[in-house]
């Protein structure tokens, strides 16, 4: 009698496993986190290796240029700004799963436009090209045979490798000896500064600050590899946050609170870069 | 390089320190008693079809192999393949990213730690519970014939004689697995856990220069130090018959 019972309780158990299997196929689909009337928080995902648009201060805190801007966004509307460095090469995952609610990082739209529901374009970028102050190298043409290196997932990538009416970077990057990634581009300042690279594709931003705080290491070519425009990324479909980050932000360049923001940056020339309002 | 600057990094990298502080603490609580759970399935003898090969009795093949199929030993042997024949970084992928894609449950920030937790505690548990297995079988069967013979049951075997010899002699294994531990916990930021190593990187993309990551290195040697110690002292205690 007991070893009925065994098998029984076993046969029990292992259907008991499968039935548990099958109940989560049919869960619906998430909906955005667009519910703006309960919104308590503000979400920003960036990578924090990105100065000057967002970094670590001396006190230890996030700042930055899009952090500051983030900031000002969430006290007009009541929010609590939830600032969360991201791996960069993981911000599509976080985004769609919603664990953060726009990406606001010296994020390129160009490109960019059918994956992700944009604000309008705030900052005028270029990619451009940082050597070493000593390195023979003063055009793009003098790269050809060199090793150049620049961030994963990166626009500055995206630029060189895109397939789509690129003929002439694609024939730069063929010129290359190699094209490297790196996580950040920090590392990529490194690998320059040790020589293991003859240059790095990075957005004009973000060279300006390693060239004023080492100028003596570093200096920029004068032809950019691109332009294009920073944007903040919502959820595809995340529409009603959007407008409501938009509005806020327009109200922002009509008050004067965005050049004043904007102006805390000159020394990276940022003064001179945005251009939400202008046109 | 002066001193107000070193003094800078070391108060911002002390943040980065007590996240990386707080995942070795939490994944050692859980891990540890995880892993005894899974050796006490690997162990399992647990077999619901032996009555299928009775003892004096000529049997087939087949039928003497599905008697002997031990489910729960099974389980706890596929369990232990998969963890340790995937990457970490994978695991940690899976627990966080997972609930989304395969479920399409909405995840929120606050869920990032717990995953971190899960990811480490079920990765640490498999190598904790072969440690573990390793200790109890290296006991020699006459200890157990002389418990049965004293009148002791399975469990007061287990806890009285078998569990604190066990813990005695995995304690070199286990000081080698929390050391791992202790380095492995850059790798939370794979699923953007900002821990100490991540901090360094930050500062040393601020400031332009490597200093933050040398400071890390010698956190880095100083917790595992602490930590070597400790499990020294843990060994020493335990050498009472020495």
């Amino acid at each position: 009698m007991k070893k009925y019972f065994t098998l029984f309780a076993t046969l029990a158990v292992t259907m008991g496993i499968f039935a548990g299997c099958s109940t989560s196929s049919d869960t619906k689909q998430p909906e955005t986190n667009g519910d703006t009337a309960q919104r308590t928080t503000f979400t920003v995902g960036f990578d924090a290796e990105y100065p000057p648009y967002g970094y670590k201060n001396d006190a230890g805190e996030y700042v930055g240029f899009d952090l500051d801007l983030a900031q000002e966004v969430c006290d007009r509307n009541g929010w609590e700004l939830k600032k969360q460095p991201l791996d960069w090469t993981s911000k599509d995952m976080e985004l769609n799963s919603g664990t953060v609610d726009c990406l606001w990082n010296g994020f390129t739209m160009t490109g960019r436009e059918a994956d992700y529901t944009f604000s309008k374009p705030y900052v005028d970028n270029s990619i451009v090209f940082v050597v070493r102050t000593d390195a023979d190298i003063q055009s793009k043409a003098d790269l050809a045979g060199k090793t150049v290196i620049t961030q994963a997932a990166s626009s500055a990538l995206a630029a060189l490798t895109n397939e789509k009416d690129n003929e002439e970077n694609l024939a730069l990057a063929a010129s290359f000896a190699a094209l490297e990634q790196t996580p950040d581009y920090n590392t990529a300042f490194m690998n320059l500064e040790a020589g293991s690279v003859d240059a790095i594709a990075v957005d004009i931003g973000v060279a300006q600050y390693q060239l004023t705080n080492r100028s003596d290491l570093f200096r920029k070519l004068e032809e950019p590899l691109s332009t294009e425009q920073y944007g903040i990324a919502f959820k595809l479909g995340n529409e009603e946050l959007r407008d409501q980050v938009q509005t806020t932000l327009d109200e922002m360049v009509t008050d004067g609170t965005f050049d004043k923001i904007a102006a805390n940056y000159a020394d990276y020339s940022l003064d001179q870069m945005v251009c939400l309002g202008k046109e | 390089m002066d001193i107000a600057f070193l003094t800078d990094i070391v108060k911002e990298l002390f943040s980065g320190l007590i996240s990386s502080f707080w995942i070795f603490v939490l994944t050692l609580l859980f891990s540890m008693p995880l892993g005894l759970l899974i050796t006490y399935g690997r162990m399992s003898k647990f077999a619901p079809l032996h009555f299928l090969a009775p003892q004096h009795k000529p049997v087939g093949k087949m039928r003497a192999t599905l008697a002997n199929f031990k489910p729960i030993q099974f389980i706890c042997k596929i369990f232990i393949a998969v963890v340790r024949g995937t990457p970490l970084m994978l695991q940690l992928f899976a627990v966080f990213y997972g609930p989304y894609y395969l479920f399409k449950i909405p995840l929120s920030s606050e869920y990032r730690f717990t995953a971190v937790i899960i990811g480490f505690s079920i990765n640490y548990a498999a190598y904790f519970a072969e440690i573990y297995r390793s200790g109890i079988t290296s006991i020699p069967v006459g200890q157990y014939e002389a418990a049965t013979v004293l009148g002791y049951n399975k469990a007061q075997t287990f806890f009285h004689i078998i569990f604190p010899q066990m813990c005695k002699r995995i304690v070199p294994p286990v000081t080698n697995e929390a050391i791992t531990l202790v380095k492995d916990t850059a790798m939370a930021f794979v699923i953007s856990y900002p821990e100490m190593f991540t901090v360094a990187k930050q500062i040393s993309a601020a400031k332009t220069t490597i200093m933050p990551l040398i400071v890390a290195g010698v956190f880095y040697f100083i917790f595992n130090a602490v930590v070597a110690f400790i499990m020294e002292c843990i060994e020493k205690r335990m050498s009472y018959y020495r």
